[in-house]
């Protein structure tokens, strides 16, 4: 089941602030990115929604549970990182069936549903390879595969196509919207890049520079034209890299 | 054909060849009680082999080895368990292997013989105790190596403190483990033959020490030839196997 994901007034600080106070709310089954200029604490305030960094100020609750601190929620979280972090030593299928232990799956249904997974993500015949042995792009599926396998109630993105190619990149894009689409899971992408979360995401939140708060939030149900809108978006983070850096010197 | 050459490794064969033959010639100056004819070497290992002496000192000095450098493998395998569960036993063993890593081979030979007297225990206690921190200290780096990003993961999927161990740690620490034992086996060799000098009526050390004693030294010859034999013989077929099984993922 989808659940629904609460961030009030979370704030970081690594010795300077990093995040200074950023809320909002995610309704179940939305597709929401985190957007903004470079080093604005995008990737640290989805650790910290994932739990893997506790927060400085403010807390986060998954569906009314708190994420942070000692007692763990019971709410099922799927990360897929910058790299696909997968095992090496393990295949494909050895990968996602891995993650299915700790929920007390076992013998053939573990392995259905790796191998279900495995196919959704487009790696049907790919289930007995060993990461080094497939591309990159199809270490990433995989790597979506594992996080959709737990059936999770909140699905964390980190800038997940960052490391593959244009043409790639697409497809992928296509097929998070088509998973989003199916599954009807709650989706929290961090990307930088703008095109990418107009094309995919039904929320967009934009950060502002360091310390970051939230300079915008725009429901992307297309009453704004595609084009116009990345021109909006561009506008803002130009915007933000110069409030932190200077203005840009013209010469 | 060019698989063949590579396999008879034709220039290695050849400045052999030259070495053996500056040998013959040194062998005829000198005497064979210096340095003995390369045919005096090889009828002396027909020899061993024939009489089957060969193997009573060798099985002597890998049971040893066996015993010494096994238990050195099974202590640094707890280090690395250890050092694994606690950062604190981490610095701790870290402190202590560089100790123990900067003691001489002769330290461990006397002070043993002190403890143990002259029994196989002498031999054994020496080789444990120079093997130790190098089988160790590759365990405990392969285990500061473990890479944080999947041990994270493994946070993510909510993974126990033993499906991490047996699913991230221990297979990202067998590559350190199976190169410190390389040469931890290495060194087992060479250390357990040198303590073997001392106080023991058999093994590759004694033997070769009681054939310098008596003069023979074509046998002093025949048994350095011999542990090269187990040196390579254990590399190829023991270590180069392991080796080429962990390699099958990449």
């Amino acid at each position: 089941m989808a659940v629904t994901l609460e961030v009030a007034e979370v704030g970081k600080d690594f010795l300077i602030p990093v995040i200074d106070s950023v809320s909002f709310g995610v309704e179940a089954g939305e597709f929401v990115c985190l957007l903004g200029p470079n080093g604005c604490g995008k990737t640290t305030l989805l650790r910290i929604v994932g739990g893997l960094e506790p927060p400085t100020r403010g807390r986060v609750l998954l569906g009314g549970e708190p994420v942070s601190g000692s007692g763990r929620h019971t709410k099922k979280v799927g990360v897929v990182f910058q790299e696909d972090r997968l095992l090496p030593w393990k295949t494909l299928r050895e990968n996602v069936e891995l993650v299915l232990e700790p929920l007390g799956v076992t013998g053939a249904a573990r392995r259905a549903t790796a191998d279900r997974q495995l196919r959704l993500a487009g790696l049907a015949g790919f289930e007995d390879y060993h990461p080094a042995r497939v591309s990159g792009g199809m270490r990433q599926r995989a790597a979506i595969a594992r996080a959709l396998a737990i059936e999770p109630d909140l699905l964390l993105m980190d800038e997940p196509f960052g490391a593959l190619d244009a043409q790639n990149r697409r497809i992928m894009q296509a097929e998070v919207r088509r998973i989003w689409r199916e599954t009807g899971r709650t989706i929290l992408f961090v990307t930088h890049a703008i095109d990418e979360a107009v094309a995919i995401g039904t929320t967009l939140i934009m950060l502002s520079a360091r310390p970051s708060r939230i300079r915008a939030t725009i429901a992307n149900d297309g009453r704004v034209e595609r084009g116009t809108l990345i021109d909006d978006l561009n506008a803002m983070i130009m915007d933000e890299v110069e409030r932190q850096q200077g203005p840009a010197s013209t010469s | 054909m060019i698989d063949w050459k590579q396999k008879l490794r034709l220039p290695t064969l050849g400045v052999a060849a030259v070495i053996v033959a500056g040998w013959v010639l040194l062998s005829w100056r000198y005497g064979a009680y210096v340095l003995p004819s390369p045919l005096a070497v090889a009828r002396g290992f027909v020899d061993i082999v024939a009489t089957g002496e060969i193997w009573r000192h060798t099985l002597a000095s890998l049971g040893r080895i066996l015993v010494g450098f096994g238990g050195a493998v099974v202590v640094a395998l707890l280090a690395g368990l250890a050092s694994f569960l606690s950062r604190t036993a981490r610095g701790v063993i870290h402190d202590f292997l560089s100790v123990l890593n900067s003691t001489s081979v002769f330290v461990w030979i006397v002070i043993s013989i002190i403890w143990f007297g002259l029994s196989n225990w002498a031999p054994i206690f020496t080789t444990f105790m120079i093997t130790l921190p190098v089988v160790a200290s590759n365990l405990v780096e392969g285990v500061e190596n473990v890479d944080r990003r999947l041990l994270e993961m493994g946070d993510v999927y909510r993974l126990s403190g033993r499906q991490k161990f047996t699913a991230i740690v221990v297979p990202s620490t067998l590559p350190y483990l199976v190169a410190g034992t390389k040469v931890g086996f290495g060194l087992a060799l060479k250390v357990s033959v040198v303590a073997e000098i001392f106080g023991v009526t058999s093994g590759i050390g004694y033997i070769m020490n009681y054939s310098r004693e008596i003069l023979a030294t074509q046998m002093v010859f025949v048994w350095a030839l011999v542990m090269i034999l187990v040196m390579t013989a254990t590399d190829t077929l023991v270590f180069n196997a392991i080796s080429r099984r962990l390699d099958r993922w990449r």
